[in-house]
């Protein structure tokens, strides 16, 4: 049992063993290189390792009380993973742009890996909180990493003093859980609030609500959000992406995990049950419903003006993960199962379009050593470096919803979980965001497109050398975004059998 | 018959079109031409040599596409859709004759949407399968979308970004009433379905059939367009190169008629019933509405667009009129407004050429340097505000006589319509034509060339066609009369 259980944890145990190789390798040797190769190597180990245990176990399985692991959390880990490679990836050229020796950064990213597996796989407030602290504190010190940048102080302070304040409204809330249900398991606690009192339970939602201020900030929704431009804008492109897809996607599947084993939260009674008792659990739903609609609005109202590309994607992030919250609105147990798909689905859409985004991103940056983007800068790019136009397209159309592409599908698996679970207000809002969203996805579109921008950007675009590894790397991208997009029984067949 | 052929073709020869352009200029618009050509031929024999009967929906394919919802690549056509592919292929021709000069830069890329765009606008005529039309339904407009953005006028990205949201936002409520619609389905069947047939066979609640009919109402009224959901079409047509604005007005309002024939009518036939004197009243709004800004305009391009507003107003009447001869005029309306906006379009685009300008106050005079031109614009003008002997005319009048059954009041209305076109229509022709132009009251000259061989065919073609239906209208009408559509339509309103 013991073994089995290892076992079935092995992705986090390959990840922290190489950890503390790394640190040795970092007293034996100090090569970038090297170390960009070792980091490679745990994640792509540990990501075959999450693939082969992902069509093994069927069942959930309870590792100690702390974690439990499933096809879900394997699922997420190898989203984090494949994120954190193509993070690894993007940050080697980057870093060669200075003479210093950079291999702490990698060590930090595998401690990110690192707390974002534990996430994922955590069945208990205390591996909850360590893994929340893991990847918080190793992002603080990424997201300052390039000191001669303008406003790496600025950003990483802001993260560091936000991140730490959440995290103890967090504990409090966790406390607070724990004073009325006495144990620290996401799955005990439901026994406890069945047959709560009013006034335990009062202490109860407390709680919750405080835990879900600690993911909420994380997850920058409205209005927890205020960090999120600041922070992607400032930090380095590479690390904007880790905070987009690794810390986003970590934060989303444990709070699936919490909010779903709660089921007194979100599970309609039937009205001759305890009636008067249920008004509070209305109020915890009705607030996850409030944060989702505003989150959608605010981030793509925010994000109609903005210039910056990071600064862009930061508020239509926000609005993302506004319409991932849908998931959460399921109202009866038997579409626990749909929503954990279209999570899965969506968040896969997400991570593929970011990863893209922050491709092109990073390279045109390498080009033009600018590392304020702005949308105009990519005028044209259309006509002289067509595969990383495209790369764009797929990608900003796949984040706007738009057939053919991933998104698409991922929307499509949303709006299903919505009307099953007959959530109009929400519905409402996700089409007018999607309608005030298209208005700042067409024009980056559009700008690719501008005709007379040729000879002006022409020279700027002469440097733009794309390696054909790289150009292979782009294809892949495009290729795999329009294939889930047009047949997406690939991976949607999967996530069924789960 | 292999629909999926035809479209598949059509993508294949536009992306050989891009890339055989890179090699040799100008190219690629005989590839493009040769292509349409080709799969319309191929198109127009198997439909002869079919032995099915297509007064009812036949379908033609059906393959499980995504298995997790129970979606399937599904498509079916009767007379109906073919009737509009044929449509859409004819104007297809068109479009590549007035952009065979027009388009200068990327030529390409741009035959390659302008194919990819005819091949989603015939996958929105032929997918039965919801979740697949809705698919075409959005892909058709990415590539519309480009051609306004890339090649339009001055205000171009304004314009294909109001398209493009204006269509969006419609058709993600139509999504939801689609998802709801399927949800149905499983709750009477335990199946998820998006079938169209399986969907013909659901019995909708009253209380939700309203609101799901919304859904597809609204995004097809958008695209038809009907006021108040009307503005981005004059803005999309006057920013839209000349085959963008001949394909908008000539096949892809089509759609938005075709969705409420195929969808809105028969899947709630009840609530469309309700709904009706609404529907009708908007319909008529449209016309008056349409033929007054149409009045008002300076714009030669923005004129048409308005008269389009108008013209769409008399199907939206007809059809919510549930009457068989009325049922009849909107088809009829489809076709005749297809061919005559297109040729108006296409004559703006030919002026356009000439003087680099739009606007009215700087033509005039035309006639004395190109008779031809002026007498094809002439008979164009005398289609849309309906002159008898155009197919316009059968058009309207089977329209309104079918309407005045149902709407007396509400006909007699839409019927001052016709007096504001013939109005509108003077206006275009007599300041573009009669007269004499700004150039010519600042003591210029203002000759321009008279139609090219190029330009002759495109409008010999359309206006061949115009009277050809016109003096014998049953050319289109004849499948379209006792088939089990028309029956259906006017069993639910004498249930009334």
């Amino acid at each position: 049992m013991t073994q089995l259980m290892i076992q079935s944890i092995s992705p986090l145990l390959i990840i922290a063993f190489g950890l503390v190789l790394s640190l040795l390798l970092v007293a034996w040797r100090r090569s970038q290189k090297l170390m960009l190769t070792f980091t490679l190597a745990i994640f792509f180990a540990a990501l075959s390792a999450s693939i082969s245990l992902m069509s093994d176990i069927t069942n959930p399985m309870q590792v100690t009380t702390l974690m439990a692991v499933d096809n879900y959390g394997y699922y997420a880990f190898i989203l984090v993973l494949v994120a954190s490679i193509a993070v690894a990836l993007l940050s080697s050229s980057w870093l060669t742009h200075t003479v210093e020796v950079h291999d702490e950064f990698f060590i930090l990213l595998q401690l990110v890996v690192l707390g974002a597996g534990v996430l994922v796989m955590s069945d208990h407030f205390a591996s909850l909180f360590l893994g929340f602290e893991l990847l918080s504190i190793a992002l603080v010190g990424m997201v300052g990493y390039s000191r001669s940048c303008q406003y790496s102080i600025e950003s990483s302070f802001k993260y560091l003093i936000l991140s730490a304040s959440a995290s103890s409204f967090m504990l409090l809330g966790i406390a607070f859980i724990y004073s009325q249900s006495g144990s620290l398991s996401f799955s005990s606690a439901l026994f406890v609030t069945e047959s709560a009192s009013a006034q335990m339970s009062l202490f109860y939602h407390a709680g919750v609500l405080l835990f879900l201020v600690g993911v909420a900030f994380k997850l920058s929704l409205a209005p927890f959000h205020l960090w999120t431009p600041d922070v992607y804008q400032g930090a380095p492109t590479s690390v904007t992406l880790l905070l987009a897809t690794v810390s986003k996607v970590a934060m989303f599947i444990v709070l699936m995990k919490f909010w779903f084993s709660q089921q007194s939260l979100f599970i309609q009674m039937p009205h001759n049950q305890i009636p008067h008792n249920n008004s509070n659990a209305f109020t915890t739903f009705d607030l996850m419903s409030s944060l989702a609609i505003l989150s959608m609005l605010v981030g793509n109202a925010l994000a109609l003006k903005q210039q910056n590309i990071k600064r862009l994607l930061a508020y239509s992030s926000i609005a993302h993960m506004g319409y991932l919250l849908i998931v959460l609105m399921v109202i009866s147990a038997k579409n626990i199962d749909l929503a954990w798909q279209s999570a899965l689905f969506y968040l896969s859409a997400y991570v593929l379009a970011t990863v893209s985004i922050f491709t092109v991103l990073q390279l045109s940056q390498d080009s033009n050593g600018n590392s304020e983007l702005n949308v105009s800068d990519w005028q044209g790019l259309f006509w002289h470096k067509r595969s990383l136009a495209l790369l764009v397209i797929v990608a900003v159309l796949s984040l706007a919803g738009i057939p053919l592409t991933m998104g698409f599908i991922g929307k499509f698996y949303l709006l299903n979980v919505a009307v099953q679970a007959q959530q109009w207000w929400i519905l409402a809002a996700l089409i007018i965001g999607s309608g005030i969203g298209l208005f700042y996805y067409l024009r980056i579109v559009f700008s690719l497109f501008i005709l007379n921008a040729v000879e002006a950007n022409h020279n700027s675009a002469e440097g733009l050398k794309v390696n054909p590894l790289v150009n292979i790397a782009v294809t892949a991208l495009i290729s795999l975004g329009l294939i889930l997009g047009v047949y997406p029984d690939v991976l949607s067949a999967m996530l069924m059998r789960f | 018959m292999n629909i999926t052929l035809v479209m598949t073709s059509l993508l294949f020869g536009g992306a050989l079109a891009w890339y055989i352009e890179s090699i040799k200029a100008q190219s690629a618009r005989w590839i493009a031409i040769i292509t349409v050509l080709i799969v319309g031929l191929y198109f127009a024999l198997s439909i002869i040599t079919a032995g099915y009967d297509f007064s009812s929906l036949q379908t033609l394919v059906r393959l499980s596409w995504i298995n997790s919802f129970n979606i399937e690549y599904a498509l079916g056509v009767d007379y109906l859709s073919l009737v509009l592919v044929s449509l859409t292929f004819l104007l297809a021709v068109i479009c590549i004759l007035v952009s065979w000069q027009e388009i200068q830069t990327k030529t390409g890329f741009y035959y390659f949407n302008l194919l990819a765009a005819i091949a989603g606008i015939i996958g929105v005529f032929t997918a039965v399968d919801m979740f697949l039309f809705f698919f075409f339904w959005e892909v058709m407009l990415l590539p519309m979308t480009a051609l306004i953005a890339i090649w339009g006028h001055e205000n171009k990205h304004f314009a294909a970004i109001k398209f493009f949201i204006f269509t969006q936002v419609s058709s993600l409520l139509m999504l939801v009433a689609i998802i709801a619609m399927a949800a149905i389905h499983f709750q009477q069947t335990g199946r998820v379905s998006f079938f169209y047939a399986d969907w013909l066979t659901l019995e909708l609640p009253p209380s939700i059939s309203t609101y799901l009919m919304l859904g597809f109402f609204i995004a097809f009224a958008v695209k038809l367009p009907s006021v108040p959901v009307h503005s981005w079409l004059p803005d999309a047509h006057t920013q839209a190169p000349t085959a963008g604005s001949v394909l908008l007005a000539g096949v892809l309002l089509k759609t938005g008629a075709y969705g409420l024939i195929r969808f809105v009518i028969h899947l709630f036939p009840q609530a469309s019933v309700e709904f009706a004197p609404i529907a009708a009243t908007l319909g008529v709004v449209s016309i008056l509405y349409g033929a007054k800004m149409a009045f008002a305009q300076q714009d030669f391009k923005r004129l048409v667009a308005y008269s389009s507003i108008s013209h769409m107003g008399f199907v939206m009447l007809a059809l919510f009129s549930f009457n068989a001869i009325a049922y009849q005029g909107a088809v009829l309306t489809l076709v005749a407004h297809g061919l005559s906006s297109a040729a108006l379009f296409a004559l703006a685009g030919m002026v356009y050429s000439r003087i680099h300008s739009r606007d009215l106050s700087h033509m005039g005079g035309f006639w004395q340097s190109a008779p031809r031109m002026g007498g094809f614009a002439l008979a164009f003008a005398a289609a849309a505000f309906g002159l008898p002997g155009l197919a316009n005319f059968v058009a309207e009048f089977f329209s309104l006589v079918g309407a005045y059954q149902r709407f007396p009041l509400l006909t007699i209305l839409a019927a001052f319509g016709l007096i504001g076109s013939a109005i509108y229509g003077m206006v275009l022709f007599q300041s573009a034509f009669h007269g004499k132009g700004q150039d010519m009251r600042e003591g210029k000259s203002s000759v321009i060339d008279d139609l090219s061989k190029r330009e002759l065919l495109v409008f010999t073609s359309l206006l061949a066609l115009l009277i050809v239906i016109g003096f014998y209208p049953n050319l289109v009408l004849t499948f379209f009369q006792n088939t089990d559509v028309t029956l259906a339509i006017t069993t639910t309103a004498g249930g009334q």
